[in-house]
C-alpha cells in the first residue's frame, strides 16, 4: 500500500465515523419536518378543524388523557425506531404505510425529527 | 405467516417471474419479504387474521407506463395474477390487498405526476399515484382557479377513487367521480397501450374535453373491473365559484319526508340546488338512546307513531341542509325561491341558518366548515373513528362501510332503513343501532345511499371480525332481496353482489365474462374483481 493511501483511508474512516455536522443535522431535521408535514400533520397536527381536533391528535388526547402531549411534535419521549415501527405497522385506526409511500430512509427521517428532543 | 404463491404456480416459476420484474423496475421496487408484503394487507379487512384473508404474494412498483407494459407481459408469460392499486388507500373497500390471494400487487403510487391542469377549459390529467392532496397543492401553488372534488380522506387517489365509483361533496356533476372523468390511457391485459375517446385520434387536443370519440365508449370497462391497468386519466374540474349559499329547510312531521324529498329532487335535477343535500333528523338527534330503544323494542315504528312523537316533542322531524354554488346575486334569488316553493307546499316548514359564504374560504374560516364541500382535501373524516374518551383499550382498528343504492323517495328510504333494522333484530344485535331517523346521503345526485351502521374490524382479535362478516353478509342478502345494492363493496362480497344482478340468467355477468375471456385470455388482471373471473379460474374460484 502506498503512503498516501493511508491518508486517504484515514480521511475516509474519519468521515464515516464522525457524527453529522450541524448543517447536515439541520438539513436532516428539515427533511424530516417536511415529510412529517406531508404525510402526518393532516392527522397529527395542532388546531381545530370542523370544530374538532385533528383525528390523530384527538385520538392521542383521549388515549393519554393529558399524561403526554396529544400533538406528536410536542412530545419529548419519542424514539425514532418506535416512530418507524408505527409507520410500518399502524396503530388503531391509523393504517400502515408502504415503502412506495414512505421509504425506509424517509421513515427514519420522520422518526429522527420526532425524536429530536432525545438529544437535548 | 408464510407468503402465498399464486395458486397453481410453483416456486420456480414464481421466482423466475420475480427475477424478470426486478430487471424491469430494479431490485428496490420489487417487494418479496414478509415484512414488506404485509404492508399490502388491508388494515380495515373484516377477514384480518382469517384463513381466507386476501393476501399478496409480492408487489412490484413501476414508475412509468413502459414498465407497466413489461410487467403485464411477464405476467402473461408466467400466468401470474396481477392486482393494480393506485394510492392503495381504498380503506373499507379493500385497501391495497388483492381480490385474489397470491396475486402480485402492481403498486402505482410512484407514478404520481400531475400531467396537466387547465383552468380555462377546466380539466386535469393525472397519473394513478396522485392523491387529492397532491392535485390540490399543485393547483394552489400555480394559483389556478379551479376546484377539485375530493373523497373524504385527502390521501385518497384521484384516479383510484373514480375507478371504484367513489363520490364526493361539491356540485352534482363533480361529485360522481367516474362521471366527471374524461379520457383514459390503459395498459391492456396483453401489454398494449390504448387511449380512449379523443386520446385515440392523433393530433387531437380534446382528450379531456370530449370523452366519447366515436363508436362504443369503453371507459366503463375499467371501473370496478379487471380489463386493464389505467395509467392516465382526465377529470373535469369545477371553475372556482364566487360564493356558496348554505341554508336549512325543516319540516315538522315525519311523514313530510316524502314531500320534502320531491321538492329537493326538483331543485337538484333542475340544477338549482347544485350542492349535496344533507338530510338529518333533529328529532332523532334529540332522542336519548334509551327512548330510541323503547321506541324500537316492539318492532319498527309506524309513520303515524313517529308523527305523534314529533308533535309531542315539538321537534322538527327532518332537516335538509342545502348548499348551492354560484354568483352571490343568483344564490340569493335561488334561496328565496326554495323558501317560497317549499313554504307554500309543506305546512309548518321553516328555514334557518342561511348564510352566504364568499369564496375562496380564508384559512381562518376553515375550522367552522366541512372543507370537502369547498374542494379542500383533509383527513377529518377519521375523527369519526378516532378514539373517544370512553373507548375501551382494545377499540376497533378499522371498519367497513355499507351504503345501499335506494330510490329518492320516502318509501325507498323507509323500506331500506326497516330492512337494516330487521337484520339487526334477527341477529340479536344489542343495542339496536338501526334507526328510523337515519337520513339518506346525497352524494350521488340521482339516487340516495342509505347506510348501515359501520362494521368494525380488529387487527389483534380476528375472532371478533367474524361478527362483522356475519352481519355484513346478512345486510347484503337482505338489501338485495329488496332490490337495493351497495354501490361498492370490499372484495369479500364481490361474487355475491355480481351474482345478484341476475336479470335474464345473469346475462350481464355472462357478457362481462365473454369480454374478459377475449381481452385477457390468460386471466392475469385482477381475477375475481367485482365477480368477473377469467375462464381458467371460473368454477374453481375460492
Amino acid at each position: 500500500m502506498r503512503w498516501w493511501s493511508f491518508i486517504v483511508l484515514g480521511i475516509l474512516v474519519a468521515a464515516l465515523t464522525a457524527g453529522p455536522t450541524v448543517s447536515q443535522e439541520s438539513d436532516r431535521q428539515g427533511r424530516g419536518q417536511q415529510l412529517f408535514t406531508y404525510w402526518c400533520r393532516t392527522c397529527h397536527g395542532p388546531g381545530t378543524w370542523e370544530n374538532r381536533p385533528l383525528p390523530g391528535t384527538g385520538s392521542l388526547q383521549n388515549k393519554y388523557k393529558g399524561a403526554l402531549p396529544a400533538v406528536l411534535e410536542d412530545r419529548t419521549d419519542l424514539a425514532s425506531p418506535y416512530v418507524q415501527f408505527i409507520i410500518r405497522k399502524g396503530s388503531e385506526g391509523m393504517p400502515f404505510f408502504r415503502k412506495t409511500e414512505i421509504s425506509d430512509d424517509e421513515a427514519r427521517a420522520i422518526g429522527d425529527y420526532l425524536a429530536r428532543h432525545d438529544r437535548k | 405467516m408464510p407468503l402465498k404463491l399464486p395458486p397453481g404456480t410453483d416456486q420456480r416459476t414464481f421466482d423466475a417471474a420475480i427475477r424478470k420484474f426486478r430487471s424491469v423496475v430494479g431490485d428496490e421496487w420489487v417487494f418479496t419479504s414478509e415484512e414488506d408484503v404485509d404492508t399490502y394487507r388491508d388494515p380495515y379487512s373484516m377477514r384480518w387474521g382469517h384463513e381466507d384473508e386476501y393476501l399478496a404474494s409480492a408487489a412490484v412498483a413501476p414508475n412509468e407506463v413502459e414498465q407497466v407494459q413489461a410487467i403485464v407481459r411477464i405476467a402473461n408469460e408466467y400466468r401470474i395474477p396481477l392486482y393494480p392499486i393506485s394510492t392503495g388507500k381504498n380503506l373499507t373497500y379493500g385497501g391495497a390487498a388483492p381480490s385474489y390471494s397470491g396475486s402480485v400487487v402492481v403498486d402505482l403510487k410512484r407514478m404520481n405526476r400531475v400531467l396537466r391542469v387547465d383552468d380555462k377549459r377546466n380539466f386535469a390529467l393525472v397519473e394513478p399515484g396522485v392523491s387529492y392532496f397532491d392535485l390540490y397543492r399543485y393547483i394552489q401553488e400555480k394559483g389556478l382557479k379551479v376546484w377539485i372534488d375530493c373523497a373524504d380522506p385527502g390521501w385518497g387517489g384521484v384516479m383510484g377513487n373514480s375507478l371504484d365509483h367513489g363520490i364526493g361533496y361539491t356540485a352534482a356533476n363533480f361529485r360522481d367521480h367516474f362521471g366527471a372523468h374524461c379520457g383514459m390511457e390503459v395498459v391492456l391485459p396483453t401489454g398494449e397501450v390504448m387511449r380512449t375517446g379523443m386520446g385515440a385520434l392523433p393530433g387531437a387536443d380534446t382528450w379531456q374535453d370530449y370523452r366519447y370519440g366515436v363508436g362504443p365508449w369503453v371507459d366503463g370497462l375499467f371501473a370496478q373491473a379487471n380489463f386493464g391497468i389505467v395509467t392516465k386519466m382526465g377529470f373535469w374540474l369545477f371553475p372556482e365559484p364566487e360564493a356558496c349559499m348554505i341554508g336549512d329547510v325543516l319540516v315538522p312531521k315525519y311523514s313530510d319526508f316524502g314531500s320534502l324529498v320531491e321538492h329537493i329532487n326538483y331543485l337538484e335535477d333542475a340544477q338549482l340546488a347544485t350542492g349535496r343535500p344533507m338530510y338529518s333528523s333533529p328529532l332523532g338527534l334529540a332522542l336519548p338512546n334509551d327512548e330510541l330503544q323503547s321506541l324500537l323494542a316492539p318492532g319498527w315504528p309506524t309513520t303515524e307513531r313517529l308523527d305523534s312523537l314529533a308533535a309531542q316533542k315539538r321537534i322538527p322531524a327532518w332537516r335538509v341542509r342545502l348548499k348551492m354554488y354560484g354568483p352571490a346575486q343568483t344564490l340569493r334569488g335561488t334561496w328565496a325561491y326554495v323558501q317560497q316553493r317549499i313554504g307554500r307546499a309543506i305546512p309548518g316548514a321553516t328555514f334557518e341558518n342561511d348564510q352566504l359564504v364568499e369564496l375562496p374560504l380564508k384559512p381562518d374560516q376553515y375550522p367552522a366548515h366541512h372543507l370537502v364541500d369547498f374542494g379542500i382535501p383533509n383527513m377529518q373524516i377519521f375523527s369519526s373513528i378516532a378514539r373517544r374518551p370512553d373507548d375501551p383499550p382494545n377499540m376497533a382498528d378499522g371498519h367497513s362501510d355499507f351504503f345501499a343504492i335506494v330510490p329518492r323517495t320516502a318509501e325507498g328510504c323507509f323500506r331500506a332503513l326497516e330492512t337494516i333494522y330487521n337484520v339487526q333484530r334477527k341477529l340479536g344485535v344489542s343495542p339496536i343501532t338501526a334507526s328510523p331517523f337515519r337520513g339518506p346521503t346525497g352524494w350521488y345526485h340521482r339516487a340516495f345511499f342509505i347506510g348501515a351502521p359501520t362494521l368494525p374490524n380488529y387487527r389483534d382479535d380476528p375472532a371478533k371480525n367474524w361478527e362483522s362478516r356475519k352481519l355484513f353478509a346478512a345486510y347484503l342478502s337482505a338489501v338485495l332481496e329488496q332490490g337495493f345494492s351497495p354501490y361498492r363493496t370490499n372484495p369479500g362480497f364481490h361474487d355475491q353482489l355480481a351474482q345478484a344482478y341476475s336479470f335474464n340468467s345473469n346475462a350481464l355477468l355472462r357478457f362481462q365474462e365473454q369480454l374478459k375471456d377475449a381481452a385477457d385470455p390468460n386471466g392475469v388482471i385482477a381475477p375475481g374483481r367485482y365477480g368477473i373471473w377469467p375462464k381458467r379460474l371460473r368454477g374453481s374460484k375460492p
